[in-house]
Order: C-alpha cells, then sequence, then structure tokens
C-alpha cells in the first residue's frame, strides 16, 4: 500500500487530520449546558478532514496510474530556497537587513541561474537590496533592523 | 444615489499625484505580473498587502483595485504574443489572440483584447456601483441563521466548483478551517491549538497566510517548474508591435458587435459574484456562447476577434461581479477580493451592510480606481508600452524571483516587526507549496480560513439560540433559501455532472 508514491502525501493528510481531532477532544465536550462549547467546531472541522483524507486513500487505491503532473526541473532547488529563506529569517535581526538580505538575494539569484558571473549577480544583489531599503525604510516609514539595534 | 454621487466625487481622489501614482503604479506593475507567465496580479497584490500599513486605506483600496483590473487584462499580452496565458482567465483569449498573432496582425489583437478589458471593466465597475448599495440593504434581512448558511454556501460552492478535485478541494477547506480555528475562542477565553506558544495566541496572522500562500509558495513551484518561453519569445519578436497598430479599425468593432460586448459582459459581471468561479469561468462561457451565436462559428479558434472579445469583455467585468459579495457579505469570489478583504481588515474596516452605509467614503474611492484603470489606464497602457510588451517577458527570471522573495519574506516583517510572523509565512508557503504540488486547490484553503471564524461564531450563535436544534436552518426563510440555493449548487455541478470539463475555475 505505501508504496504507492502518490498516497504518501493523503497519508500525512489524515495523520494531520487525526492529530486535529484529537487535540479536539481534549478541549473538552463539544455541548454543554450553556451550549456549544469552543471543542464544537474544530470536532465537526477534524471529521471532515479525515472524511476528505479518506476519501482521497480510497481514490488513490482505486486509481490504477498516477495522474500526470507538471515536468519538473532536475534538482531540488526549492529545497535549497526553504533553507535561504529559513536562514535569511535567523540571520535578519542579528546580521541586520543589508548585509543578511544581500547574502539571501545573491544566493536565490543563483539558485534560479547558475554560479557563473558571481561577480555581476553579487552587484545585483547590492542594487536590488539597496532599492529595496529605500522604498522600505524611506518610502514606507519601516524600521528595518541594523546589527547595531 | 447617493453612493452614485459619492463614486462620482471620489474621481477628485484621483488628482491628488499620490493616490493617482499609486493607482497608476499598482496598475503598471498588475500588468507586469499578469503579463509574465507564472506570475499573477494575486503575487502582486499580496506583496502589496505589507505596505498597505503604511499607506491610507483610501489610497491602498485604489491601488488594489487597479492590480485588480490590470490583472485581468494584462494576462491577454502572452496569451496573445507567444501563446502562454499571464493569467488563468485569458486561457480563452489564447484560442484567436495567438492566430491573429500568427498572421501578423498581433497588435491589432491586442487592441480588441484591450478594448473589450475596457468595456468589460467599465460594465462591471458600473453595475458594481449600481448594484451593491442594494445588495447591502437585502443583506440586511440576513439573521445569524441566514448568515451561517450563506457562509456554508460559498465555501460548499468554491470546494464544489474544482469540478474532478472535490475531495481535495474539501481538505484544503478543512485545512483553513483548522488554521481559523487557532488562538483565543472567539466566544469563550479559551485558547485552542496553540500548544503553549503565545506568540499563536492571537491566532494566525493574515498576512503570513496570504504572504506564503501566493508568494513564497510561487517561488517554490517556479524553482520545481521549468517555464522557458526563450524561443516563443524571440519568435514573437520578429512581429514589430508598432503603435498605430493597436487601435481596431471601426469596422472590426461593429462586426463584433455591441450586443456581443454587452452580452460577454453581463457574464462576466455574473459569473464573478459566485464564490470560486473567477475570470476564467467567466470568459470560458462568454466566448461559448458568442461561439453558439456566431453566424461563422467555424471561423472561431482561428483568429476572429469576436473570440478575443467576449473573452476578455467577461473576465474584465469578473471583477466588479466578485467585488459584490466581497463588500456586501465579506465572502471574497477569487484570491484577489480574498487579498483585498485583508486590506479591509487589516485596516479594521468590517465588509457587510453597514460598510456600504457607515464607511461608504472608504469604499467610493476604489470603486472609481476600478472604473479609471478600466477606462482610463488600460488603452494608455496599451498604447504607451504596448510596442514593449514583448521585453516584459524577457525579464531576468533569476532576479525577478530574488526580488520577489525578498519583498515577501520582508513583508511578512513589516507588519509587527516579528521574525515570528516570518517564520509563519514560510511555514504557510511550504504547505501551500506542498498542496499545490499535489493538485490541491489554495483558493479553497484560504476561503476555509477568511470564513471560518464566522462560520464558527453564526454556528454557534444560531444553535444557542435554537436550543441547540438544527432544524432552525430550515425554520428560517433566510437560512432556507441558501440550504436550497446550496442544493441546487450541488445538483448542477455535483450530481448532474456538466460535461464540459474544459473550464476549470483559476486553479491556484
Amino acid at each position: 500500500m505505501f508504496s504507492n508514491r502518490q498516497l504518501i502525501f493523503p497519508t500525512a493528510m489524515l495523520a494531520l487530520s487525526v492529530g486535529y481531532l484529537v487535540s479536539a477532544l481534549s478541549l473538552g465536550t463539544p455541548i454543554a449546558e450553556s451550549g456549544l462549547t469552543p471543542s464544537f467546531f474544530p470536532m465537526l472541522v477534524g471529521a471532515a478532514a479525515i472524511l476528505f483524507s479518506s476519501l482521497l486513500i480510497l481514490q488513490q487505491l482505486r486509481a490504477p496510474e498516477a495522474p500526470d503532473r507538471p515536468r519538473d526541473a532536475p534538482g531540488h532547488a526549492h529545497l535549497w530556497i526553504v533553507l535561504a529563506i529559513f536562514l535569511y529569517i535567523l540571520a535578519f535581526r542579528t546580521l541586520g537587513y543589508l548585509v543578511s538580505s544581500t547574502a539571501f538575494v545573491f544566493a536565490l539569484i543563483v539558485l534560479f541561474s547558475s554560479f557563473e558571473k558571481p561577480a555581476q549577480k553579487a552587484l545585483i544583489a547590492l542594487v536590488v537590496v539597496g532599492l529595496g531599503y529605500v522604498m522600505f525604510q524611506h518610502l514606507f516609514g519601516v524600521r528595518l533592523p541594523t546589527p547595531w539595534g | 444615489m447617493d453612493f452614485i454621487l459619492l463614486v462620482m466625487n471620489s474621481f477628485g481622489l484621483l488628482l491628488d499625484p499620490l493616490n493617482l501614482a499609486y493607482v497608476v503604479l499598482g496598475f503598471v506593475i498588475g500588468t507586469i505580473f499578469a503579463a509574465i507567465p507564472g506570475l499573477t496580479a494575486t503575487l502582486a497584490m499580496a506583496l502589496l498587502l505589507p505596505l498597505t500599513y503604511t499607506l491610507n486605506v483610501e489610497t491602498a483600496l485604489m491601488a488594489c483595485a487597479s492590480i485588480y483590473m490590470a490583472g485581468m487584462c494584462g494576462g491577454s499580452i502572452t496569451a496573445t504574443t507567444i501563446n502562454i496565458p499571464g493569467a488563468p482567465s485569458s486561457m480563452m483569449t489564447a484560442l484567436d489572440g495567438y492566430p491573429m498573432q500568427q498572421q501578423g496582425k498581433g497588435a491589432l489583437a491586442l487592441g480588441h483584447a484591450a478594448i473589450g478589458s475596457m468595456f468589460g471593466g467599465a460594465v462591471g465597475a458600473l453595475l458594481l456601483i449600481a448594484v451593491a448599495p442594494f445588495v447591502a440593504e437585502l443583506s440586511l434581512l440576513v439573521k445569524t441563521t441566514g448568515k451561517f448558511s450563506l457562509l456554508a454556501f460559498a465555501l460548499i460552492v468554491v470546494v464544489i466548483a474544482q469540478r474532478g478535485r472535490i475531495p481535495q478541494a474539501g481538505l484544503a477547506a478543512c485545512i483553513g478551517l483548522m488554521l481559523a480555528t487557532v488562538g483565543l475562542d472567539a466566544m469563550e477565553p479559551v485558547t485552542r491549538f496553540t500548544f503553549g506558544n503565545a506568540n499563536l495566541t492571537a491566532g494566525v496572522d493574515l498576512m503570513p497566510v496570504i504572504i506564503g500562500t501566493f508568494a513564497i509558495a510561487e517561488i517554490l513551484v517556479q524553482a520545481r517548474t521549468p517555464s522557458d518561453t526563450t524561443a516563443a519569445t524571440a519568435a514573437a519578436g520578429k512581429h514589430k508591435l508598432r503603435r498605430r497598430d493597436f487601435i481596431p479599425p471601426w469596422s472590426d468593432i461593429r462586426r463584433i458587435g455591441f450586443r456581443c460586448y454587452f452580452k460577454s459582459c453581463l457574464i462576466g459581471y455574473f459569473v464573478g459574484t459566485l464564490p470560486g468561479a473567477g475570470g476564467s469561468m467567466g470568459s470560458f462561457l462568454a466566448y461559448t456562447e458568442a461561439v453558439r451565436t456566431s453566424p461563422e462559428p467555424e471561423t472561431f479558434g482561428k483568429g476572429n476577434p469576436q473570440g478575443i472579445a467576449a473573452s476578455e469583455s467577461a473576465n474584465n467585468a469578473v471583477c466588479g461581479g466578485a467585488m459584490v459579495p466581497m463588500l456586501t457579505f465579506g465572502i471574497p469570489g477569487d484570491p484577489i477580493t480574498a487579498i483585498m478583504l485583508g486590506v479591509l481588515v487589516i485596516n479594521g474596516i468590517q465588509p457587510g451592510p453597514q460598510l456600504m452605509s457607515d464607511q461608504a467614503g472608504l469604499i467610493a474611492p476604489m470603486l472609481a480606481a476600478l472604473l479609471f484603470s478600466a477606462v482610463v489606464l488600460i488603452p494608455l497602457t496599451l498604447y504607451a508600452i504596448g510596442p514593449y510588451f514583448i521585453r516584459i517577458v524577457s525579464i531576468r527570471k533569476d532576479v525577478l524571483y530574488a526580488v520577489i522573495a525578498l519583498l515577501a519574506v520582508v513583508g511578512s516583517y513589516v507588519a509587527t516587526y516579528s521574525t515570528f510572523q516570518m517564520f509563519m509565512a514560510l511555514a504557510m508557503g511550504v504547505l501551500a507549496f506542498l498542496l499545490r504540488r499535489n493538485g490541491f486547490p489554495v483558493i479553497t484553503m484560504l476561503l476555509g480560513y477568511i470564513l471560518g471564524p464566522n462560520l464558527e461564531e453564526f454556528l454557534r450563535r444560531s444553535l444557542s439560540l435554537s436550543n441547540g436544534n438544527p432544524l432552525t436552518f430550515l425554520t428560517n426563510p433566510d437560512s432556507l433559501f441558501f440550504v436550497l440555493l446550496t442544493l441546487v449548487f450541488v445538483y448542477f455541478l455535483v450530481i448532474r455532472k456538466p460535461a464540459d470539463k474544459a473550464a476549470t475555475p483559476d486553479g491556484v
């Protein structure tokens, strides 16, 4: 059953739905004398989510072939982008907007193209971050973090 | 009548250079985003959302209106020039636009698309201005039970409109509802699903949900899906676009006929009022109707300007239609109106019947900007930057996506100066990416998240008022009306199963 890759996501969704319903049950009884309690609606939602994810799993089990998917680019660029965003957020306050953003924009340009012409790409990153600084800090009055607080 | 006068007076706000600059800038950005395959006006709007904190609400809403209008017509650029619709709503435009481009009449096709968009946008906006106050008054008749049934109707229709993937849509809606239940309960002092994290006590904020769902997820999707338009762009570049070629001859417009334009506008407008239908459904139905009533149906798909006119009139008229339920009931019809709703909520404006009476002054400028965008900016943009349209597609994608990522991540910080919101935006982006990769429509998740709090509140209130009797939803006439309406939609969309599957709602 679990050899079918198409089943992984619906199964994860089913697990999430069950977890949500269990958490909802822990909020208490759904109906009290005063009326419906805060657990009533989440229980309904959890039950509906379990129903839909079960339907999806059944659908996948019955489907003879996997549906067509859009053509994917080779590599794991999307995973690197998630990592880049995660590290950027971590560094944002500590290193400040200018340093962290320049590194982030440079990394994304490289991830969406290649490591060729790094100096040109670094320059583009600097210009983009500079323009972003002017826009956020001066045009929209946003206080961007700096390394000195 | 007072509201119409208010809208007319709001045109004065466009004389303010700052307002005008934001409206024009919004339109240009919306056009660029809609023209580039893979990017959408929804993404442009999501990136603008954090900046609305620093703008006054009228200006922010005016900019949103112009992005919306630009997003609907901008998709026709690449649909015509390289046969890749920049937006799903321009899918039908490509059927006749691209053959015209191949015949060396690309500029003329874009001219027809602009005239159709202008006509559709204007009629949609005028109908909205005329109809919205009446709908708002009617909505006063809807009481608590009716409100629950109406919200349930909207959510159910959005789910069942996703033909062929109803379980995915239903599950996505449930995920949205789950997100909506995080935080402090609206009626009792109980926190839910926060798992001890104080940052979640106030719930999952709208900003990271929108930025994650539409901006970060889009970047991840683009990283996985190559969209090489180089060859098509080079081929299109061979046909030089000259300004004078954009203006369609009067004989062409007469051949298309006022009737075709107007009928397509009405189709688009009414489709727009339905939750989840969107511009692609509107343009598909209008195109089908144009083919059905044409004396020469065999010419469609081979470069008939009537096909372009019908498609573009309808998808731009959708803008006006989709705003009716958003402004009067707080029910967004598509992703863009969902973000516009976010702008309203962020600025403390609650959509609903009172909005049109108590805060009409805030809404009127937005409608004026919508009309202005349709009548003035669509033709002006075509004339001013039309010859350079094809270059828009050639923008360096690596730099573009890096800029979008920067705006998205920093934008999620702007609202609360909190890195927690940035992490939330990333988490939402990853979730939306996984959902999209597995064929789940994220619009239903967003709608579940937006409608969730009211849905729960009205359900609990209705059942409290009726001492827990669920029959209250059938015994109250307003509620019964929406229950029956839901059944009608279920019958037509699920049980009867329409034969045509070509038209799918905007598939985000």
